[in-house]
Protein backbone atom coordinates (compact mmCIF):
# COMPACT_ATOMS: atom_id res chain seq x y z
CA UNK A 1 0.00 0.00 0.00
CA UNK A 2 1.32 3.43 -0.91
CA UNK A 3 2.57 5.84 1.71
CA UNK A 4 3.40 8.95 -0.27
CA UNK A 5 4.04 11.15 2.75
CA UNK A 6 6.61 8.61 3.95
CA UNK A 7 8.49 9.09 0.66
CA UNK A 8 8.62 12.82 1.35
CA UNK A 9 9.81 12.18 4.87
CA UNK A 10 12.54 9.80 3.68
CA UNK A 11 13.80 12.32 1.12
CA UNK A 12 13.87 15.00 3.80
CA UNK A 13 15.76 12.85 6.32
CA UNK A 14 18.28 11.86 3.65
CA UNK A 15 18.90 15.58 3.01
CA UNK A 16 17.90 15.32 -0.65
CA UNK A 17 17.73 18.72 -2.34
CA UNK A 18 14.26 18.67 -3.85
CA UNK A 19 11.13 20.70 -4.48
CA UNK A 20 7.69 19.09 -4.27
CA UNK A 21 5.83 19.63 -7.55
CA UNK A 22 2.91 17.99 -9.39
CA UNK A 23 -0.21 16.49 -7.93
CA UNK A 24 0.93 16.31 -4.32
CA UNK A 25 1.96 19.98 -4.40
CA UNK A 26 -1.48 20.72 -5.83
CA UNK A 27 -3.07 18.73 -2.99
CA UNK A 28 -0.98 20.72 -0.53
CA UNK A 29 -2.65 23.89 -1.81
CA UNK A 30 -6.14 22.39 -1.66
CA UNK A 31 -6.82 20.79 -5.04
CA UNK A 32 -9.28 17.90 -4.65
CA UNK A 33 -7.86 15.59 -7.34
CA UNK A 34 -6.34 12.39 -5.97
CA UNK A 35 -2.75 11.78 -6.98
CA UNK A 36 -1.04 8.41 -7.09
CA UNK A 37 2.58 9.48 -7.05
CA UNK A 38 5.14 11.87 -5.65
CA UNK A 39 6.71 14.24 -8.18
CA UNK A 40 9.77 16.20 -7.21
CA UNK A 41 12.26 18.37 -9.01
CA UNK A 42 15.70 17.50 -7.68
CA UNK A 43 19.23 18.75 -8.19
CA UNK A 44 20.83 16.20 -10.49
CA UNK A 45 24.30 16.12 -9.02
CA UNK A 46 25.90 12.75 -8.24
CA UNK A 47 25.79 13.57 -4.51
CA UNK A 48 22.11 14.37 -4.54
CA UNK A 49 21.20 11.36 -6.68
CA UNK A 50 23.09 9.16 -4.22
CA UNK A 51 21.02 10.70 -1.43
CA UNK A 52 17.83 9.72 -3.29
CA UNK A 53 19.17 6.20 -3.64
CA UNK A 54 20.03 6.07 0.06
CA UNK A 55 16.62 7.43 1.06
CA UNK A 56 14.82 4.62 -0.73
CA UNK A 57 17.25 1.72 -0.42
CA UNK A 58 15.03 -0.22 2.00
CA UNK A 59 11.99 0.04 -0.28
CA UNK A 60 13.12 -1.79 -3.45
CA UNK A 61 13.33 1.17 -5.83
CA UNK A 62 13.11 0.17 -9.49
CA UNK A 63 13.18 2.17 -12.71
CA UNK A 64 9.47 1.77 -13.38
CA UNK A 65 9.59 2.54 -17.10
CA UNK A 66 12.29 -0.01 -17.95
CA UNK A 67 11.07 -3.27 -19.44
CA UNK A 68 12.55 -5.42 -16.69
CA UNK A 69 11.98 -2.95 -13.85
CA UNK A 70 15.71 -2.53 -13.30
CA UNK A 71 16.69 -1.80 -9.71
CA UNK A 72 17.98 1.64 -8.83
CA UNK A 73 21.72 1.03 -8.69
CA UNK A 74 23.50 4.25 -9.47
CA UNK A 75 26.92 4.31 -11.05
CA UNK A 76 29.06 7.34 -11.81
CA UNK A 77 28.16 7.00 -15.47
CA UNK A 78 24.41 6.80 -14.72
CA UNK A 79 24.65 9.81 -12.44
CA UNK A 80 26.12 11.79 -15.34
CA UNK A 81 23.55 10.54 -17.88
CA UNK A 82 20.23 10.64 -16.07
CA UNK A 83 17.92 13.60 -16.64
CA UNK A 84 14.97 12.12 -14.79
CA UNK A 85 14.38 9.12 -12.53
CA UNK A 86 11.02 7.35 -12.62
CA UNK A 87 10.79 4.93 -9.72
CA UNK A 88 8.40 2.46 -8.27
CA UNK A 89 9.04 1.62 -4.61
CA UNK A 90 7.29 -0.24 -1.80
CA UNK A 91 6.07 3.18 -0.62
CA UNK A 92 4.67 4.18 -4.00
CA UNK A 93 5.78 5.92 -7.16
CA UNK A 94 8.38 8.66 -7.08
CA UNK A 95 9.29 10.67 -10.16
CA UNK A 96 12.37 12.86 -9.87
CA UNK A 97 12.82 15.46 -12.59
CA UNK A 98 15.83 17.66 -13.24
CA UNK A 99 13.63 20.42 -14.68
CA UNK A 100 9.98 21.39 -14.83
CA UNK A 101 8.35 22.31 -18.14
CA UNK A 102 7.07 25.87 -18.00
CA UNK A 103 9.31 26.74 -15.04
CA UNK A 104 12.90 25.70 -15.74
CA UNK A 105 15.82 23.86 -14.18
CA UNK A 106 16.24 23.06 -10.49
CA UNK A 107 17.62 26.49 -9.58
CA UNK A 108 14.73 28.24 -11.32
CA UNK A 109 12.24 25.88 -9.68
CA UNK A 110 13.83 26.51 -6.29
CA UNK A 111 13.56 30.29 -6.79
CA UNK A 112 9.83 29.91 -7.39
CA UNK A 113 9.30 27.65 -4.38
CA UNK A 114 8.31 28.25 -0.79
CA UNK A 115 9.62 26.54 2.33
CA UNK A 116 6.63 24.85 3.98
CA UNK A 117 6.19 23.19 7.36
CA UNK A 118 5.54 19.46 7.55
CA UNK A 119 5.31 17.37 10.73
CA UNK A 120 8.82 16.01 10.06
CA UNK A 121 10.46 19.30 9.09
CA UNK A 122 10.50 21.89 6.33
CA UNK A 123 10.42 21.14 2.60
CA UNK A 124 10.26 23.28 -0.49
CA UNK A 125 6.99 23.25 -2.41
CA UNK A 126 6.67 24.85 -5.83
CA UNK A 127 4.79 28.15 -5.48
CA UNK A 128 1.18 28.12 -6.58
CA UNK A 129 1.79 30.53 -9.49
CA UNK A 130 4.63 28.43 -10.89
CA UNK A 131 2.60 25.27 -10.34
CA UNK A 132 -0.17 26.78 -12.47
CA UNK A 133 2.40 27.64 -15.18
CA UNK A 134 3.78 24.09 -15.10
CA UNK A 135 0.38 22.45 -15.31
CA UNK A 136 -0.72 24.77 -18.12
CA UNK A 137 2.42 23.84 -20.05
CA UNK A 138 1.78 20.10 -19.70
CA UNK A 139 -1.87 20.68 -20.53
CA UNK A 140 -3.35 17.19 -20.12
CA UNK A 141 -7.09 17.18 -19.30
CA UNK A 142 -6.54 16.51 -15.58
CA UNK A 143 -3.82 19.19 -15.46
CA UNK A 144 -6.30 21.73 -16.81
CA UNK A 145 -8.85 20.76 -14.14
CA UNK A 146 -6.09 21.27 -11.57
CA UNK A 147 -5.25 24.65 -13.15
CA UNK A 148 -8.85 25.75 -12.81
CA UNK A 149 -8.87 24.73 -9.13
CA UNK A 150 -5.43 26.22 -8.44
CA UNK A 151 -6.43 29.56 -9.95
CA UNK A 152 -9.54 29.69 -7.74
CA UNK A 153 -7.46 28.71 -4.68
CA UNK A 154 -4.76 31.27 -5.53
CA UNK A 155 -7.41 33.95 -5.71
CA UNK A 156 -8.78 32.89 -2.32
CA UNK A 157 -5.24 32.72 -0.93
CA UNK A 158 -4.78 36.35 -1.84
CA UNK A 159 -8.03 37.17 0.02
CA UNK A 160 -7.43 34.91 3.06
CA UNK A 161 -3.73 34.35 3.61
CA UNK A 162 -4.21 32.35 6.85
CA UNK A 163 -5.65 29.41 4.88
CA UNK A 164 -2.27 28.68 3.35
CA UNK A 165 0.37 29.26 6.02
CA UNK B 1 -41.16 24.81 7.90
CA UNK B 2 -38.10 24.73 5.66
CA UNK B 3 -37.90 27.55 3.14
CA UNK B 4 -37.34 26.87 -0.53
CA UNK B 5 -33.72 28.10 -0.57
CA UNK B 6 -32.70 25.89 2.38
CA UNK B 7 -34.40 22.92 0.76
CA UNK B 8 -32.52 23.63 -2.48
CA UNK B 9 -29.25 23.70 -0.54
CA UNK B 10 -30.16 20.45 1.20
CA UNK B 11 -30.68 19.02 -2.26
CA UNK B 12 -27.22 20.06 -3.36
CA UNK B 13 -27.44 23.66 -4.51
CA UNK B 14 -24.05 25.32 -4.00
CA UNK B 15 -24.19 28.90 -2.80
CA UNK B 16 -21.25 30.81 -4.19
CA UNK B 17 -19.72 33.09 -1.53
CA UNK B 18 -20.63 36.72 -2.25
CA UNK B 19 -16.95 37.71 -2.17
CA UNK B 20 -15.94 35.01 -4.67
CA UNK B 21 -13.65 36.36 -7.36
CA UNK B 22 -13.68 35.68 -11.11
CA UNK B 23 -11.39 32.61 -10.91
CA UNK B 24 -13.59 31.01 -8.26
CA UNK B 25 -16.70 31.70 -10.33
CA UNK B 26 -15.01 30.44 -13.50
CA UNK B 27 -14.07 27.16 -11.81
CA UNK B 28 -17.64 26.82 -10.52
CA UNK B 29 -19.05 27.47 -13.99
CA UNK B 30 -16.63 24.89 -15.42
CA UNK B 31 -18.39 22.31 -13.27
CA UNK B 32 -15.93 21.94 -10.42
CA UNK B 33 -17.57 21.14 -7.08
CA UNK B 34 -16.36 24.18 -5.16
CA UNK B 35 -17.92 22.90 -1.94
CA UNK B 36 -15.26 20.14 -1.95
CA UNK B 37 -12.52 22.73 -2.36
CA UNK B 38 -13.98 24.74 0.52
CA UNK B 39 -13.93 21.57 2.66
CA UNK B 40 -10.35 20.88 1.64
CA UNK B 41 -9.26 24.43 2.48
CA UNK B 42 -10.61 24.00 6.02
CA UNK B 43 -7.95 21.31 6.50
CA UNK B 44 -4.29 22.03 7.13
CA UNK B 45 -1.95 21.39 4.17
CA UNK B 46 -0.68 18.25 5.91
CA UNK B 47 -4.25 17.01 6.45
CA UNK B 48 -4.86 17.56 2.73
CA UNK B 49 -1.97 15.20 1.94
CA UNK B 50 -3.23 12.61 4.41
CA UNK B 51 -6.71 12.85 2.88
CA UNK B 52 -5.11 12.03 -0.47
CA UNK B 53 -3.60 8.89 1.06
CA UNK B 54 -6.94 7.86 2.53
CA UNK B 55 -8.59 8.31 -0.87
CA UNK B 56 -5.80 6.35 -2.53
CA UNK B 57 -6.20 3.55 0.00
CA UNK B 58 -9.92 3.39 -0.75
CA UNK B 59 -9.21 3.28 -4.50
CA UNK B 60 -6.80 0.37 -3.99
CA UNK B 61 -9.36 -1.49 -1.85
CA UNK B 62 -12.00 -1.03 -4.54
CA UNK B 63 -9.58 -2.20 -7.22
CA UNK B 64 -9.21 -5.48 -5.30
CA UNK B 65 -12.97 -6.13 -5.41
CA UNK B 66 -13.83 -8.55 -8.19
CA UNK B 67 -16.87 -7.71 -10.30
CA UNK B 68 -19.97 -9.67 -9.22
Amino acid sequence: MENLTEILKRLHYAKVEFVLIGGLASRHYGVTLVTEDVDVCARFTPENLRRIEAALKDFHPQHRLTANKLPLELTDELCRSLKNIYLTTDLGILDCLSEVAGVGNFDEVLKKSELKNFPFGQCYVLGIGALIDAKKTVGRPHDLIAVSQLMAIKEKKEQQKELFD
Amino acid sequence: MIDEETLAQMNGKYVCPPDAGPAWRAAMEAGIDMSLIEENLRRSPWERLLANESALKLIRELQKVKPA
